[in-house]
């Protein structure tokens, strides 16, 4: 989008947001579905800024591990919640991708003029994940339920085998490869020459700065209590890169491994949401606006080929997006890049300053460069606060609007996230 | 239901909320199973019945979030922080069965009817909270079947009462306390599929459909283990054709259907007609905007009456 052009678009500016703190799979939240937790989230987002009745514009958000019973998850919370039940809803799907992608699709909308409000966000839960039952007797069932006769439902019942019963659970494997998402990024680690130190070395990070972000208040309007937890149920305050050495390798094998459960996102459950308007909308409610939505890039790379690493999308999708900003990597007050592993953010760093990187992949002429790490995730990441996949674009954006609404007008924030099938979605924000 | 009617004749009633009644301390909440066969056994037949004059508390009582989530699930809401009244009933459920168990309640428990139920909720209660419960029974009345008695439920956090019930039951005898009293409270003339004074209200908003073995799966979440909700066969021996549905899932699955509109305070009343055999496909009818208005339970098509709620705000 030219200049021009997006100068005859309105703002869309962040108003908010809330999620319920994230919990520990087959913790807190081990008897809640996604359903129950996006309700949750979302009515203490209607209650924290007065919506109880209100008709929005939509409600965009999703799950990546979804029941076949919950095909329209995001309006049946709806329904359930305290919004008018007139407020449109959808469901979208982009694997950890979900959150951000979401608020792209309800901000652009607001931006077209399309709709004035809208809350954009997602929900997972990896303890009440969906059981399919095998496909020998998916086929079977099926068969019989087309059957016009008795015996015909006989006979097709008649087909299922004993070892069609097991269940099938979901994994975290890509379908191409079969590789799981820890044993690709354990590849991609090693060809960056990932340390193990510096992975434990910004999971330590992680946790000291979410537990400050907590001890200091600043959830108190993002974050809303659900059943007995209060805060991140993964958030080790005391951990330290001493502890954190002592962890085994759980992903790659051998000499060199260097991924361990505590450089790794652990699975969570959880969700989160963000109240997205016009100026116009906030202003007649006398809601704040504390952020606005700038540009967003999404990138896919092939990873089934092995030519890049699945994780790295992201290192695409920045520069095309600072170049159509007209903007340098080091211009950002705040950096939020998603910690799917520490290694995932430290070998998208590494790109970046690489020359080859830059010059053979990216095409460009100078390579990126560093930047100040004591402006990344400067409230933690998923490695502390644990990774609900769709509701972690929801708990960044939210977090980084308020971040750059305390930094003050034209403070600029950059948002990277990866997602499984070798895809990154990134947005920038502008402090109002 | 409407305020009892203090002329009837009220032997052991607790006119000033139980206070006056001596105290039994419950160190956790009982088991029905275990005082089933204690509220089983017959009572001697005495003239004029009496009620027992102690209450039961159970205090600090930490609520069970994953049976409420399979409470949530059978009985059609969503498990979230704030519990639906119906819940709460469940919750003192086990200190009512407690009271109907011991020596100086005058009825057994099998073959009482539950005809009523009023429930305010005086405030949101979260799942999160401690609870202290009391139970006490009052306002035994004469009916044209035999007795009505109430037994009253009342929860605290704190010492703030957050949520109060009563269950209207009724207790047939052979020989009818008086032909000429009439009920007190609201108790609906069952016979007649139709309760006094509510008519049932509008077009069909939902259709149900109840498993057989419904019975058992919300006796699994509520403990509610009568055997004439568990299976045909024991219903057969209570003289029910079928197994039929709790009263209160019925009203707990109602309520759902509206939970989302409720206010943050709510009075619900429900009178319950003809039972639901199990399976069965029943609607639900009434006003589900506004969160408070009249609604009702039927067969589909609407002929019989099942439920009556009215909701109210505070």
């Amino acid at each position: 989008m030219s200049e021009q052009s997006s100068s005859a678009l309105r703002d869309a500016v962040v108003v908010g947001g809330n999620r319920i703190p994230f919990g520990k799979a087959g913790g807190a939240y081990a008897a809640a579905s996604n359903q129950a937790m996006l309700t949750a989230a979302l009515d203490g987002l209607v209650a924290r800024y007065g919506l109880a009745g209100e008709r929005l514009g939509e409600v965009a958000a999703g799950a990546v591990l979804k029941h076949a019973r919950d095909f329209n998850l995001t309006r049946e919370s709806v329904l359930g919640s305290a919004l008018a039940p007139s407020t449109p809803a959808y469901d979208l799907q982009q694997a950890c991708g979900t959150g951000l992608e979401t608020v792209i699709q309800v901000a652009n909308k607001i931006r077209l003029g399309q709709i004035d409000s809208g809350v954009a966000g997602g929900v997972d839960s990896a303890s009440d994940a969906p059981i399919a039952v095998g496909e020998g007797l998916r086929k079977a069932l099926i068969k019989a339920n087309h059957a016009r006769t008795p015996m015909q439902r006989v006979k097709a019942l008649a087909g299922i085998r004993p070892g069609d019963l097991a269940p099938e659970t979901p994994r975290n494997a890509e379908p191409r490869t079969g590789l799981s998402m820890g044993e690709h990024q354990a590849r991609t680690a090693k060809e960056w020459g990932i340390t193990r130190e510096a992975q434990d070395e910004l999971a330590a990070a992680s946790h000291h700065n979410l537990a400050r972000a907590w001890d200091e208040g600043f959830f108190d309007d993002l974050a809303t209590g659900f059943l007995r937890l209060s805060r991140d149920q993964g958030l080790r305050a005391d951990t330290s890169v001493d502890k954190l050495a002592t962890l085994q390798p759980v992903f790659g094998k051998g000499e060199g491994a260097t991924m361990t459960a505590g450089n790794s996102t652990p699975l969570s459950d959880g969700a989160a949401l963000v109240l997205l308007s016009s100026r116009e909308w906030a202003e007649e409610r006398r809601l704040p606006a504390l952020a606005r939505f700038v540009d967003a890039e999404v990138a896919a790379v092939d990873y089934v080929s092995g030519e890049e690493g699945l994780l790295m999308a992201p290192a695409y999708a920045v520069p095309r997006l600072l170049a159509r900003q007209g903007l340098t990597l080091q211009d950002f007050d705040y950096y939020e890049i998603h910690e799917a592993f520490a290694s995932t953010v430290l070998a998208t760093l590494a790109a970046w300053e690489s020359e080859d990187f830059c010059r053979d992949r990216l095409g460009l002429d100078a390579p990126l460069g560093s930047i100040d790490r004591s402006r990344l995730n400067v409230n933690g990441s998923s490695l502390a606060a644990g990774h609900p996949f769709a509701a972690t674009g929801g708990r960044i954006v939210a977090t980084l609007s308020k971040l750059l609404h305390e930094k003050g007008p034209g403070s600029r924030g950059l948002v990277s996230i990866c997602a499984a099938g070798g895809q990154g979605v990134v947005a920038i924000l502008e402090g109002c | 239901m409407t305020a009892p009617d203090n002329s009837a004749p009220d032997n052991g009633s607790a006119p000033d909320g139980g206070q006056d009644l001596d105290v039994r301390l419950l160190e956790s909440a009982p088991s029905v199973v275990s005082v089933l066969p204690q509220a089983l056994r017959p009572r001697a037949r005495a003239a004029l019945p009496t009620l027992p004059r102690h209450r039961y508390v159970l205090a600090d009582l930490e609520q069970d979030l994953a049976r409420l989530a399979d409470y949530r699930e059978v009985t059609g809401g969503v498990l979230g922080d704030v519990v639906p009244a119906s819940w709460l009933h469940v919750l003192t459920f086990p200190l009512h069965v407690r009271l109907m168990a011991d020596r100086e309640f005058p009825f057994p428990m099998l073959g009482m009817v539950h005809v009523a139920n009023v429930m305010t909720q005086h405030r949101p209660v979260r799942a999160a909270e401690r609870l202290t419960l009391t139970s006490w029974v009052d306002h035994l009345a004469p009916h044209r079947k035999g007795w009505t008695v109430d037994m009253v439920g009342e929860i605290r956090v704190g010492t703030e009462v957050v949520w109060e019930g009563r269950s209207t039951y009724l207790a047939k005898a052979d020989r009818p306390a008086t032909e000429a009293t009439p009920a007190t409270g609201a108790t609906p003339a069952t016979e007649h599929g139709r309760a006094d004074g509510h008519a049932i209200p509008g077009p069909e908003v939902a259709r149900w459909r109840l498993p057989a073995d419904l019975g058992r799966r919300y006796a699994k979440v509520s403990g509610d283990v009568n055997p004439i909700h568990l299976s045909a066969l024991s219903a057969k021996a209570f003289g029910f054709p079928r197994a039929i549905a709790h009263g209160m899932w019925t009203h707990a699955r109602a309520l759902a259907a509206v939970e989302p509109r409720l206010p943050g305070g709510y009075t619900v009343e429900a009178q319950w007609a003809k039972p639901i055999l199990l399976p069965s496909t029943v609607e639900l009818r009434g006003a589900l905007g506004a969160g408070a208005g009249d609604l009702a339970v039927t067969s589909k098509g609407g002929a019989k009456l099942h439920l009556s709620l009215q909701v109210s705000g505070r």
